[in-house]
């Protein structure tokens, strides 16, 4: 799903990177290389899935996550500083694209992969059910093995960001256009779509697309 | 996100710094026993230490809104600066919750 706008030949810079018990620290070590391709390890063995044909330009990097560790990690401003140290985002529009990435993985994360809806805060105590949801379904293996991935790629034009999932998407027909009062949901599309300056969603809800203009 | 409370004349108030995000939902419990303080007219959340707000966050700030509604609370969210600020009028919260700039 991500790379179709990447030409083979603009690829060919990148360094892929297993990591185990990824942090911080190390995580901004291997995104700081050009072209990375960052993949977190399944039992010190690289996962399934698709990653290995992402094509990655030289300014761009590609970093997929287990549920758990992109839930602990706070992603939004380590990729902020990540693009802001390799020249893909200057200060002016830094927090208009953390504020979308946070949005987008939190979305991927909880709606997504933990497959907890937004109606479980809707009825009375649902916050501490919301809570109890989160910790419970972190804790299942199949859900916190599950994929959070990132695609980054940028221009002297463009910044583009795509955060896909594996969980069983969403009708986005269902969001809000504006925010609606007391509504706890669709909130994060709103500020994507008033910051962005383009979000799509494809493959079902599980990927979505931000680009800002630079 | 960490916070601080503190007891005022006839209110609570907690002081929130770091950034509230989603993940935050465990320590949003704590906040809201607050709100079972005796005699309590006012709940001020002070957001001036925060950096960073998301959607989940601001989903928080109104939950705790209603819970002190509930309980005839007035609640205020006092001194929003910067992205915070950004966020909640972006998401018109304003419009809900007491607001102090």
């Amino acid at each position: 799903m991500f790379g179709d706008d990447v030409r083979p030949e603009e690829a060919r810079c990148r360094r892929a990177f297993l990591i185990s018990d990824a942090d911080r620290e190390g995580l901004a070590a291997c995104l700081a290389e050009s072209g990375a391709v960052v993949v977190e390890a399944e039992d010190g063995e690289p996962p399934g899935g698709d990653w290995a044909a992402v094509m990655v330009p030289p300014d761009g990097f590609f970093l997929s996550l287990t549920t758990a560790t992109a839930f602990s990690l706070q992603l939004a401003p380590l990729v902020g500083a990540t693009l802001a140290s390799r020249g893909g985002l200057g200060d002016d529009k830094r927090s208009v694209v953390e504020q979308c990435l946070q949005e987008a993985v939190a979305n991927a994360i909880i709606h997504g992969n933990l497959g907890i809806s937004s109606t479980a805060k809707d009825h009375p105590e649902g916050f501490r059910v919301f809570s109890q949801l989160v910790n419970s379904r972190l804790g299942d293996p199949e859900l916190r093995g599950r994929r959070v991935e990132l695609f980054v790629r940028w221009s002297e034009a463009a910044l583009d960001i795509s955060v896909a999932d594996q969980g069983a998407g969403f009708d986005i027909a269902c969001l809000p256009a504006e925010p609606s009062g007391r509504s706890r949901s669709g909130r994060g599309f709103v500020f994507m779509r008033a910051l962005a300056g383009r979000v799509e969603v494809a493959d079902g809800g599980r990927c979505t697309s931000l680009r800002f203009e630079l | 996100m960490e916070f601080q409370a503190r007891n005022l004349a006839d209110a609570i108030e907690a002081r929130l710094t770091g950034r509230l995000e989603f993940t935050d939902h465990d320590r949003l419990r704590d906040i809201v026993a607050l709100l079972d303080g005796p005699n309590l007219r006012r709940f001020v959340v002070d957001v001036s230490g925060l950096d960073f707000i998301d959607s989940a966050g601001l989903g928080m700030i109104l939950i705790l809104q209603e819970e002190a509604e509930q309980k005839n609370i007035k609640l205020v969210v006092r001194g929003p600066r910067d992205d915070v600020k950004r966020s909640i009028d972006l998401a018109k919260i304003g419009e809900i919750v007491a607001i102090e700039y």
